[in-house]
């Protein structure tokens, strides 16, 4: 009859608790791997999910955005600008987008109610920009393409400034000044908002509180009566799809630069692929720090088997004892196996509760959103459990080969 | 009826390139329920001979019949079975597990053989019991004293009704007070039918023994045998 795995386990969490130290001592570097990955892991998905968040809040992974390129050196000639008959080429040649908004934004436009003045950032866009950034109007409607195509006068306020003016009051049918010319409000944007990871640095708590502080108005009014002369300089396009987008992006490029002479003024970017770059390099990220939790592991799992054979050395009389009174070589493997498995899986538990601890720390300290999900516990405890069997054989086998003479010799 | 039966016993060591002759052909036959003393210098190769009849090694050449079984053609691996079943070991340093209560290292020999819990927990309390120790199964092995240490040593021997009980110098570590009490319990061991095999240097304890065997040089010395 063998002994039941109920007693091998029962004999090595005594053993454990008769030598408490030394198996605290002897699971450090497996405590400190488990952690690291847990840690390594938990921050990851963090940054995973807010990424993914954030592309969300600015229009999704479907967005192709055509912007000013900074790395074009403009010595070479060319201006990143596009004119209106740009424009309806580019329309033409995407029919199959979902959405097509060019911009014109002055940074700093005056608008004044009476005799309040308020410097901020004013945008003339198409109808689509709804659809482009999805945020629509709370109050009254937006930009729509009789404005566009009558140039008129009407100007869609930032939930900020239409606070700013009008506070409690209804703005709709109000009218401010823009530039000297008279606009009248036709809408209220909805407030945006997305908690901010980065704390104080990156504008208080709402990451897109800057936002709330546009007005539009549409673009054929801008280029013709607020800043005359002036030229698109981004264009925002939705498609079908996010994969979708990296084809549009692809086909872009090329139609981009046919209309500005060849010139790179442009860069064409696509939600999707900045994603899928971001991932790509938090996977390498991840990948580093799997490698430097594994190098822990080996270390540790070296440190457990040297330690197990120093103990089974000191423990060969007591081996001797066992094999005189009828234990068979297996029922010794097994419980110096098992003692190994319990140790290392009891450092794996420590690591994730070490792990969790320090996660509650990092992530408020950062203001970072950490997701500890159950599969990394179940990952962590497999890794340890995997870690006592590989390195618990050595010591096993040592101990269930003892020969029973030799072993009741030794002192 | 006879119990254990070698013929032609030998054992061979290989101490590096010499070859070391410990056992040299001994014919032993032991009878169910006979005290036997083994006694011989140092040297002599009884306790090479103990541990063969202990099942915990094997002999060079020669049989070894145990139970009427030829125990000594039977792979190591089946021998922790025989051991476990049908031999108690009684040794000099007592070899208890230090960190084990007294109750669990009686249970011990019963946890091989895969008796459940319940079961072994009883039995092994009734054993300590016949041997006086009732009110020290908490007890660690250090908390007693040598002659305690022993009798539970003997109570972990027995406890799994063993065909023969091997006793190696149990009175070698103890003051002559406690090792009688040790030599009463073989006695009444040996009284209610128990086979005892007990390895000793002294002559006194030999001779309360049904038989003396005199090993000399790895061989039985015929010349010497007392009584």
């Amino acid at each position: 009859m063998a002994v039941s795995l109920a007693e091998s386990l029962h004999i090595g969490v005594a053993d454990i608790a008769t030598r408490k130290v030394r198996s605290l001592v002897t699971v450090l570097g497996i405590v400190l791997g488990v952690m690291c990955i847990m840690v390594v892991l938990a921050i990851l998905a963090g940054m995973n999910e807010s990424t993914l968040q954030w592309m969300q809040e600015r229009g999704g992974l479907s967005k192709v955005e055509i912007s000013y390129n900074w790395q074009y050196d403009f010595r070479q000639g060319g201006e990143a600008k596009f004119d209106l008959d740009d424009l309806r080429k580019l329309q033409s040649m995407i029919p199959e987008v979902k959405a097509f908004n060019p911009n014109i934004s002055v940074w700093d436009a005056r608008t004044r109610y009476r005799d309040q003045y308020y410097n901020s950032q004013c945008i003339g866009v198409f109808p689509d920009m709804q659809i482009v950034e999805n945020w629509y109007p709370d109050k009254g409607r937006f930009i729509n393409e009789v404005d566009i195509r009558e140039n008129n006068n009407v100007i869609v306020l930032g939930s900020a400034v239409a606070e700013h003016f009008f506070g409690a009051r209804d703005p709709l049918g109000q009218s401010i000044m823009l530039n000297n010319q008279m606009m009248k409000v036709v809408g209220v944007m909805s407030r945006k908002y997305f908690k901010s990871n980065g704390g104080e640095m990156w504008g208080g708590e709402n990451a897109l509180e800057y936002m709330n502080h546009r007005n539009f108005i549409p673009l054929s009014t801008m280029i013709n009566k607020i800043s005359p002369g002036s030229k698109v300089d981004q264009v925002e396009i939705i498609a079908a799809s996010p994969e979708a987008a990296i084809t549009l992006k692809a086909k872009l490029e090329p139609i981009v630069r046919q209309l500005m002479d060849g010139k790179r003024v442009f860069r064409v970017e696509s939600a999707q692929e900045q994603m899928q770059q971001m991932k790509q390099s938090s996977m390498i990220f991840s990948a580093i720090f799997i490698m430097i939790a594994a190098i822990s592991l080996l270390v540790g799992g070296i440190v457990i088997m040297n330690i197990m054979l120093a103990s089974i050395k000191e423990r060969t009389r007591e081996i001797g004892v066992r094999l005189a009174i009828g234990a068979r070589r297996v029922d010794i493997f097994v419980q110096f196996m098992v003692q190994t498995v319990l140790i290392t899986a009891l450092g794996g538990v420590f690591g994730i509760a070490l792990g969790y601890a320090i996660l509650d720390v990092v992530g408020d300290y950062l203001q970072m959103p950490m997701v500890a999900r159950f599969d990394m516990i179940f990952t962590a405890l497999a890794v340890s459990v995997g870690i006592g069997l590989i390195f618990g054989i050595a010591p096993a086998v040592k101990a269930g080969n003892l020969d029973p003479v030799t072993a009741l010799r030794e002192e | 009826m006879e119990i254990i039966k070698t013929t032609a016993l030998v054992k061979d060591y290989n101490l590096g390139n010499v070859k070391v002759r410990a056992l040299d052909g001994i014919d032993l036959t032991i009878d169910a329920g006979e005290f036997v003393a083994i006694m011989g210098p140092s040297g002599s190769g009884k306790s090479t001979l103990m541990h063969i009849i202990g099942c915990l090694d094997r002999p060079s050449s020669g049989d070894y019949y145990l139970d009427g079984d030829l125990v000594s053609s039977l792979p190591k691996s089946a021998l922790a079975g025989i051991r476990n079943r049908k031999i108690g070991f009684v040794f000099q340093s007592f070899n208890l597990l230090p960190h084990l209560s007294i109750l669990k290292n009686v249970e011990l020999p019963l946890m091989y053989a895969g008796i459940a819990p319940g079961t072994r927990r009883k039995k092994a309390e009734e054993i300590l019991a016949s041997v006086g120790l009732s009110d020290r199964l908490k007890h660690k092995p250090n908390e007693l004293s040598g002659g305690q240490r022993q009798r539970v040593a003997i109570a972990r021997a027995i406890v799994n009704s063993p065909s023969i009980l091997l006793a190696d110098e149990p009175t070698g570590n103890l003051d002559s007070q406690a090792g009688g009490d040790i030599l009463s319990i073989f006695h009444q061991l040996h009284a209610a039918g128990n086979t005892v095999i007990m390895v000793t240097h002294d002559p006194a304890v030999a001779a309360r023994a049904n038989r003396t065997v005199m090993i000399r040089d790895g061989l039985i010395d015929y010349g010497s045998i007392a009584g």
